[in-house]
């Protein structure tokens, strides 16, 4: 895929798709797992299911900004049916870019106070 | 990938979840299905060992709802993708889109536009509320065949009183008035009509108002309401019209509104008055004699209650009448109510006529169809290698079937687009046509429910043409990429289809043109039937008299006699006369001898109790009509002036009522009277046949009767030495020197009549015969390409054949023989379905068989003819191939 591709035409992100991309930050891994660590790091408020997990991997391949990874984990420890997704450096910029764009958002909110109270991300 | 665990194995989550999963695109599934199953038995798993079925519950509702949100949005990419992809190759291969796309715009813009005639007139409810439940009830005397002998004051009353099944019955009958005040004096059709008549009908004027109980009373200021029509055409839709007053005859009338567009039946009228104002009808004779018949009934069927319960009833108080009344109900005459639903009355001429059109269009669509489904095979057999690569590269099969169901979705939607364009401006002319069969025809327009046809036949047709082509495509899809070329047997096998296709195509189009033929030959009889006079240089015209100022009929009579002085001293007139109607009017022609016939009596000949006496039409004509209209005398002698009813009573008859009543004795001198006249009239000549009431139509038994006895002189014919227009201004100018109030209208050659009275024949030939040729075209069209294809496939095997010696000739011969053996099977098909068939157009025909062999015989002969002439170019190539370049190239 391309890398010049325009970035800014991804964003903003829709929230299931951001934290797809998150979740494939720290390493490669398969849809259930996905599921699982969105689910436990936004304290169950952003719940997927197994078709919109799935159309948004197929949209994210598409666009290049996951693949397909080759390495499997070792034999035993792997269902074969899995199959294990990670990250491509654009789809890493687009991440930043829509991570950069939520921040700066932010920002502005907290400069109006529109926190109650300060909070660490 | 590994294979989907089989269906026997799965919990019945699994089922469900699968069955989920259905919705997905298939490349979608394929791609990622086993992963949501896993994905979706892990979730289940992990919420089973800590939740409780609340959470089995919300899983499952997360689940389902993601799917049917993922569906929708890949279902749309894959369509996109698909439709670039389908522009991009039709764009490449512009030759094959244009003529799919024509041919289907052909095929499914005759459909839309006679379907939206069809719909308007037969399939959509009457344009009044509760439209189902107004039936026309008429009085027949049945045992005199005579149809509709109409009803009097008495009558109406005592069914009015009577019936337990009506919420309403109004009268009706039509009358022509003088109209004065209004540029000329204009002849108008009056609807005389009762007080609640259009409350019963639910119409809501369009301006004004409608009729009061007050307008009907004896003394009313006269009051007119003007049809839409009417309204339109002579005033110009004047908003202002309400209030207006204008003279008709020797009364000034105020309009006092104006109707909404309503089919008018049994004629149309231009202007409606309540019964009041029709001097004959108001008579105190006319009311108080039961025998004195004019009126039909409109009614209104009670809520709940059935047209056959209503029918029941009116039936039931007929026959009371008749116990009650039997003077006024002669047993012989056979009188009897008749109620149909209005709907069927409004409709029952032009149903036989679109149906057969409808199926005509639905032919021309089939073959439409057949084509492209041919052309797509065609062009599918190139594309093999494409879609085999596209295969290899991982495109499911399903994806490219519907891939190819894409491509012909959007060739049928632009064919179906085109094919409005074609409809909306055939229509115009379609109405026109409608117009001469049913009263309808006003209604027929481009609607919602056009356009959702257009729409439901374009899809119709881009299934059945895209997946013959993509089912076949679905059995090389394989064997493309393997061999490099279709394999041998799916080769044949497409052959085959091809060969049916095409034999279909060649069968629908026989049926088509043995319509259309046999719809021509019978217009080419028509056109040259002896109609029994000459048209040459004759015009007509109505003349219409005020009644108020001529009551008596020796007053019309001195009239029409200084009329015909006056006109016939016009320079370039040979000959004229007045006659109560002339041959092929068209309002005569609508009503049919039986409205000018009456039962009559002979001398001498006593009826055995029960015996219906003899009946015949009348025409009422000056002595100038015969040398007029060149019917010839085959015995006695003709009119004169001096047969005005005072001396001697002397009347014509035609040779069919001399066939008729006295096959076998001369009629000259017998008497004869009509059946409430005293006195006897004597037969003085026998004059040659006249077919008036239709070309189609036997001349009925006719009697000529002299001028006199109270009927106006309503139509004027003249017959001219050079071309009769040239005069029309001088002769009413000649009329209008004898009475400057008369209304000279309806001005028209007999030959004009003559032609117009062919016009419905005319125009279903005509549409029978562009569907036909439709047909033919595209039939041919698809003979030619199938050979040449076959050519091109048979490249090598021609090639040896030639190496070895066969002369080009034989070549020739061969290509030309198998396309006739297609031709020739179709064409065997299609007579089979034709004399199945064209029975149904048997009310259309006239002198002609459905069956008729010429007809046959001459519409196999042109399809044969042109098969060959489409194949002969492929075949004279085939015959020209160089065998060395041929098997060089393999």
């Amino acid at each position: 895929m391309t890398r010049n591709k325009d970035v800014e035409s991804f964003l903003p992100m829709t929230p299931a798709m951001f934290h797809v991309l998150i979740a494939l930050a720290d390493g490669e891994k398969h849809g259930y797992a996905i599921l699982k660590e969105v689910a436990r790091r936004t304290e169950r408020q952003v719940r997927l299911s197994a078709g919109t997990l799935y159309g948004n991997l197929a949209r994210l391949e598409s666009a290049g900004l996951i693949v397909e990874s080759d390495e499997r984990p070792a034999i035993g420890l792997d269902d074969e049916r899995r199959r294990y997704y990670r990250l491509t450096d654009f789809g890493r910029e687009v991440a930043i870019a829509e991570a950069e764009r939520m921040d700066a958002a932010l920002s502005q909110a907290r400069a109006k106070k529109l926190f109650r109270k300060p909070r660490t991300a | 990938m590994s294979p989907m665990t089989s269906r026997t194995n799965l919990s019945p989550s699994q089922k469900v979840f699968r069955g989920l999963l259905s919705v997905l695109p298939s490349d979608f599934r394929a791609n990622f299905g086993h992963e949501m199953e896993s994905v979706f038995a892990e979730q289940r798993r992990d919420i089973e060992e800590r939740g409780g079925w609340m959470d089995i519950l919300k899983l499952w509702w997360e689940t389902f709802l993601g799917i049917f949100r993922t569906a929708p949005r890949e279902h749309w990419d894959i369509l996109k993708q698909d439709c670039a992809y389908a522009v991009r190759m039709m764009r490449k291969n512009v030759g094959f889109t244009v003529i799919a796309v024509l041919t289907l715009a052909l095929g499914i813009g005759a459909n839309t536009a006679i379907f939206s005639v069809v719909h308007a007139v037969l399939l959509r409810p009457l344009p009044y509320p509760e439209g189902q439940q107004l039936v026309f009830v008429r009085q027949q005397a049945q045992r005199e065949g005579i149809d509709d002998i109409g009803f009097s004051v008495d009558e109406i009353q005592d069914y009015r009183e009577q019936n337990r099944t009506l919420s309403g019955l109004v009268e009706y009958h039509n009358m022509s008035f003088i109209l004065f005040g209004h540029g000329d004096p204009d002849r108008v059709r009056a609807a005389v009509v009762s007080a609640n008549y259009f409350d019963l009908f639910g119409v809501e004027p369009l301006l004004g108002r409608t009729f009061l109980p007050s307008d009907d009373t004896l003394g009313a200021p006269p009051v007119l309401i003007l049809s839409y029509n009417y309204w339109r055409t002579n005033f110009g839709s004047d908003p202002d019209i309400v209030g207006k007053t204008f003279e008709l005859n020797d009364k000034v009338h105020t309009v006092v509104g104006v109707l909404p567009p309503v089919p008018q039946y049994p004629v149309e009228s231009d202007v409606f008055m309540p019964t009041s104002a029709c001097p004959f009808r108001s008579a105190k004779t006319f009311i108080e004699n039961r025998d004195s018949r004019m009126m039909e009934a409109f009614a209104r069927v009670k809520p709940g209650v059935s047209i056959a319960e209503a029918r029941a009833d009116l039936t039931t108080i007929s026959g009371r009448l008749r116990s009650e009344y039997p003077k006024s109900y002669p047993e012989q005459m056979g009188y009897a109510a008749v109620t149909s639903p209005l709907r069927e009355e409004l409709t029952h001429d032009a149903r036989p006529t679109l149906l057969i059109l409808l199926a005509a269009a639905a032919f021309v669509l089939l073959i439409a169809c057949a084509n492209v489904a041919n052309l797509t095979l065609a062009r599918t057999s190139r594309r093999e290698r494409e879609l085999a690569v596209r295969t290899a590269l991982g495109a499911g099969r399903s994806r490219l079937l519907r891939q190819l169901l894409t491509e012909s979705l959007i060739l049928a939607i632009m064919g179906g687009l085109l094919a409005l364009i074609f409809a909306s401006n055939s229509l115009e002319l379609l109405a026109d046509f409608a117009a001469r069969l049913t009263p309808r025809a006003h209604e027929i327009r481009m609607d919602t429910d056009a356009l959702v046809f257009t729409l439901v036949a374009a899809l119709g047709t881009s299934v059945l043409f895209g997946t013959l082509a993509a089912l076949f495509s679905r059995a090389n899809l394989t064997s493309g990429l393997k061999e490099g070329t279709s394999s041998a047997g799916t080769g044949r096998r497409k052959n085959r289809l091809r060969g049916a296709l095409i034999v279909s195509q060649i069968a629908f189009s026989f049926v088509l043109l043995i319509g259309a033929g046999l719809m021509l030959r019978s217009l080419q009889k028509l056109l040259t039937v002896d109609a029994g006079f000459s048209a040459q240089h004759v015009l007509a015209m109505r003349t219409t008299f005020s009644f108020s100022k001529y009551a008596s009929g020796d007053q019309l009579t001195v009239v029409g006699r200084k009329v015909l002085d006056q006109v016939q001293a016009v320079p370039g007139v040979l000959s004229a006369s007045l006659s109560s109607v002339y041959p092929l009017e068209k309002e005569a022609i609508v009503a049919g001898s039986n409205a000018f016939s009456g039962p009559f009596r002979i001398e001498g000949r006593e009826l055995s109790p029960g015996e219906a006496p003899p009946v015949t039409s009348q025409i009422v004509v000056s002595p100038g009509y015969f040398q007029t209209l060149g019917i010839p005398l085959r015995e006695g002698r003709l009119l004169t002036d001096a047969d005005d009813g005072k001396h001697q009573m002397v009347v014509l008859i035609n040779e069919a009522a001399m066939r008729q009543f006295w096959p076998h004795e001369d009629p000259l001198g017998k008497r004869v009277r009509g059946e409430n006249d005293k006195e006897w009239t004597t037969i003085v000549g026998v004059v040659g046949d006249v077919r008036d009431f239709g070309l189609e139509r036997p001349a009925p038994a006719e009697f000529y009767v002299p001028q006199g006895e109270g009927v106006g002189p309503n139509a004027l014919l003249v017959k001219t030495t050079a071309d009769p227009v040239s005069v029309a201004l001088a002769v009413a100018r000649a009329v209008h020197k004898v009475d400057s109030q008369a209304a000279v209208t309806h001005t028209l050659t007999l030959e004009q009549a003559r032609a117009d009275s062919m016009a419905a024949p005319r125009v279903i030939s005509s549409l029978l015969g562009i569907f036909g040729a439709l047909a033919l075209l595209i039939a041919a069209a698809g003979i030619g390409g199938i050979m040449a294809l076959n050519v091109s496939q048979r490249v090598k095997e021609i090639g040896v054949r030639i190496a070895l010696g066969a002369p080009p000739t034989a070549i020739l011969r061969m290509i030309l023989r198998q396309s006739l053996t297609l031709t020739a099977l179709g064409v065997v098909i299609g007579a089979i379905g034709a004399l199945a068939t064209t029975g149904l157009l048997k009310s259309l025909l006239f002198q002609v068989a459905p069956t008729d062999p010429v007809t046959f015989t001459v519409v196999a002969l042109v399809l044969i003819a042109s098969a060959l002439l489409a194949s002969f170019l492929p075949a004279r190539r085939a015959a020209s191939i160089d065998p060395i370049v041929a098997l060089r190239n393999e």
